[in-house]
């Protein structure tokens, strides 16, 4: 409580500063009245030079001068005989005014402009400071929007409002969350286009942000810099602006730097589209052409047999089947990559418990489960998610197909679902050999198997659609070998559930 | 031989698919008609008045939705559509326009079989309603609002009650999510799948024996539920 009162006392101060000089005066002349007759009026003289002194440190020059000449009258009028009156009884008084006044002058002009370079001096200490963790904090950024996030945050430290805007696909766009006003935007463009500094004075409420600084690395101009100060002071952002500038510049080469990496990504990516495509052809000719020649085979084979028995009939029309539903569910994942790749992927999210589509899930998959003990473990009460319960349950199952075909017949499975603060785990795995050492993150790209030379039939399809699935929801995959087997564990993230309105009693 | 499963007309234009339908179905016992669009397939339903109605979607003429739109102006005959599309959306969309069940090429004979041979009991015992209906160790009283799992009662709240006498009602039917809500908690509810997939998951943990695995309540995953005895 008392705190709390000092600190509105020394804001009250700061904010009325020529008030508090003329309180400080009083204050003295007032402390000082009593003893009038008891102490030699030049001590008294020196007690309002003392107040005109302590004026200028705590207070300022324009203040400390002010307080010169109220003490001098208040001196005059209370101290200096007659009282109340600014009559003066003995001239020689008049030198004591004079040298009150100058001295109160001199003192209030000399410890002003000590305290004005001791805080311009901490001032741009603070300014080299924060200026270095500028560019500390822009050398780890990985992307524009962070660029964006550190350089409000180091504004916001001078109590200043930013918006970073880049130019990207023919216009400049604001990075984050910040947008700015049309008459902004206007101004900005200007300032791109001129390459140069553009200042505006409020026009109130019409444009918050008053400096627009051109982000220009080689004469190249990469975006503006829009400055506003976050309090009505305009003056703020016109001090700063040689600060502003240099911070801009700091920026601006970060932003380049961040587009080159960008570009360099984006031919690496390109090449191995590239590498993909190629992949892609060798590996559809090779599995394709393996179930399309067993088909012929097959088809011939059975012509070709004199009177065939029911047995052999029975086994060929099964073999055939086979070939054609392995073929069928190759060609359905390819359409899934490809839908999933094309990026018009439309979830279709609902709220919804997961064991609801783990148990369809375990349902598609009956056939291939049979002789497989299958260990669920799923707690209880758990939160419902929002995820395409279509797309999840692809994922489900082509974890589960995979702990299938990896692992001896016979050996369990193991899916678990685990609770946790932020989201929802799902692991599935077997008893098996695990993924071959160092593969763990390969098995995720297109086209890659755990063990190229695996007997076991596969397009290494599968985990790639999981994985761009999983990505689609904001989720995580990964692949790690444990104690006798393999695990892959997926996790969605939570967030608040719709309520859902209870009906009442019947 | 053996008595006639029911009058099953094929609407494909698919020479190859539409002959191993038929042979199957006729293996089977059932009396087969073959229609080729939908022009072809409306008049044949008018004038054979057939049990079941195995659609197409992908037809030469119109699509097969617009047949299912204009025989349920005036037939509640079973339809079982067949698609070639995967996406769960034309499912739904055929369901909604009043299909009763769907399959997705390639199937199998099997399958076939078993969709057909659920659709025409179902027209069966539409016509001698039971009010006593009875699922593993479950038996639900319709006519007494009672629900019993080993002989003991079991509290159903009303929309619960709701929600699976209206599954038990089509029986081996899909019933897309839009469908349910709409029957179970009215206009309003449509988008609120939650509702019905948290009520269906309640459903479960007081009649399945093993919830997570239910043998009776079904997911159609991202198309509906199915009740299955």
């Amino acid at each position: 409580m008392r705190l709390g009162r000092n600190v509105s006392l020394s804001t009250v101060f700061k904010r009325h500063r020529h008030a508090a000089a003329a309180f400080l005066c009083v204050a003295t002349m007032v402390l000082a009245l009593p003893f009038r007759d008891r102490v030699d009026i030049a001590n008294i003289d020196m007690l309002f030079l003392l107040t005109v002194f302590l004026s200028a440190v705590w207070l300022g020059r324009g203040p400390a001068v002010m307080a010169v000449l109220l003490s001098v009258a208040l001196f005059d009028f209370f101290f200096v005989p007659p009282y109340l009156s600014f009559a003066v009884a003995d001239a020689q008084y008049l030198i004591t005014f004079a040298v009150m006044l100058t001295v109160g002058l001199l003192t209030s002009h000399l410890v002003a402009q000590l305290a004005e370079r001791t805080a311009q001096a901490q001032e741009s200490e603070r300014q080299a400071r924060l200026a270095h963790a500028l560019s500390r904090d822009l050398g780890l950024a990985m992307h524009v929007d962070q660029v964006a996030d550190i350089t409000a945050a180091f504004l916001d430290e001078f109590d200043l409002n930013c918006t970073l805007m880049t130019y990207a696909s023919a216009a400049l766009r604001p990075m984050g969350k910040s947008s700015l006003a049309s008459l902004e935007m206007g101004f900005a463009q200007s300032a791109y286009e001129h390459n140069t500094v553009i200042e505006v004075d409020t026009l109130a409420g019409a444009s918050k942000m008053i400096a627009f600084l051109p982000l220009t690395v080689s004469d190249r101009v990469l975006g503006v810099l829009a400055v506003g100060p976050r309090h009505d002071d305009a003056g703020r952002v016109r001090e700063l602006r040689p600060f502003l500038e240099a911070a801009a510049a700091q920026i601006a080469l970060i932003v380049e730097h961040l587009a080159q990496a960008d570009a360099i990504r984006e031919s690496e990516l390109q090449a191995s589209e590239e590498r993909l495509r190629t992949s892609i052809l060798a590996s559809l000719s090779h599995d394709m052409r393996t179930p399309l020649t067993s088909l012929v085979g097959l088809a011939d084979a059975l012509a070709q047999q004199k009177s065939p028995s029911a047995q052999i009939i029975t086994d060929t029309a099964a073999e055939i089947r086979d070939q054609a539903l392995g073929m069928h569910h190759m060609l359905a994942n390819l359409l899934e990559m490809a839908r999933l790749q094309g990026g018009d992927l439309h979830l279709n999210k609902e709220w919804q418990p997961i064991d609801e589509v783990i148990g369809s899930s375990i349902r598609l998959l009956a056939g291939a489960l049979s002789g497989r003990p299958l260990e669920i473990r799923i707690p209880e009460g758990l939160p419902l998610v929002h995820f395409d319960a279509v797309l999840i349950e692809r994922v489900i199952c082509n974890l589960l197909e995979n702990a299938i075909k990896y692992s001896r017949s016979g050996t369990p499975i193991q899916l678990e679902v685990a609770l946790q603060p932020d989201r929802l785990d799902v692991a599935v795995k077997n008893q098996g050999t695990g993924f071959p050492a160092g593969s763990c993150d390969a098995v995720f790209e297109l086209f890659v198997r755990g063990d190229p030379e695996s007997t076991a039939g596969g397009t290494g399809i599968g985990l790639a659609i999981c994985q761009a699935i999983i990505v689609a929801h904001n989720g995580q995959i990964a692949a790690e070998n444990i104690p006798d087997g393999a695990c892959v564990h997926f996790s969605l993230p939570l967030s608040t559930p719709p309520t859902l309105a209870e009906e009442s009693a019947p | 031989m053996s008595a006639m499963l029911g009058r099953v007309l094929i609407v494909e234009d698919e020479p190859r698919i539409r002959r191993f339908v038929r042979d199957a179905l006729g293996r089977e016992g059932c009396e087969t008609f073959e229609a080729g669009d939908v022009g072809e397939g409306l008049e044949m339903a008018g004038a054979q008045h057939p049990d079941l109605i195995v659609l197409d979607l992908g037809l030469p003429d119109q699509s097969g939705l617009e047949l299912i739109r204009k025989l349920r102006a005036w037939s509640s005959i079973p339809v079982l559509i067949l698609s070639a599309r995967i996406a769960e959306q034309d499912k739904v969309t055929g369901l909604d326009a009043g299909a009763d069940d769907y399959l997705t090429k390639p199937f199998g004979v099997a399958e076939l079989l078993a969709r057909v041979r659920a659709l025409l009991r179902r027209r069966q015992q539409e016509a001698q309603p039971s009010p006593v209906r009875r699922f593993g160790d479950v038996v639900v009283d319709l006519s007494r609002r009672v629900v019993q799992r080993s002989g003991c009662e079991i509290h159903l709240t009303q929309l619960e009650y709701g929600l699976l006498a209206t599954l038990l009602a089509n029986d081996g039917k899909v019933l897309t999510h839009r469908q349910l809500l709409r029957e179970v908690w009215g206009e309003g509810y449509a988008g609120q799948s939650h509702y019905l997939k948290v009520y269906v998951s309640r459903l479960r943990q007081k009649l399945e024996p093993n919830p997570t695995q239910p043998r009776f309540l079904l997911t159609e995953t991202g198309v509906g539920y199915r009740f299955q005895s």
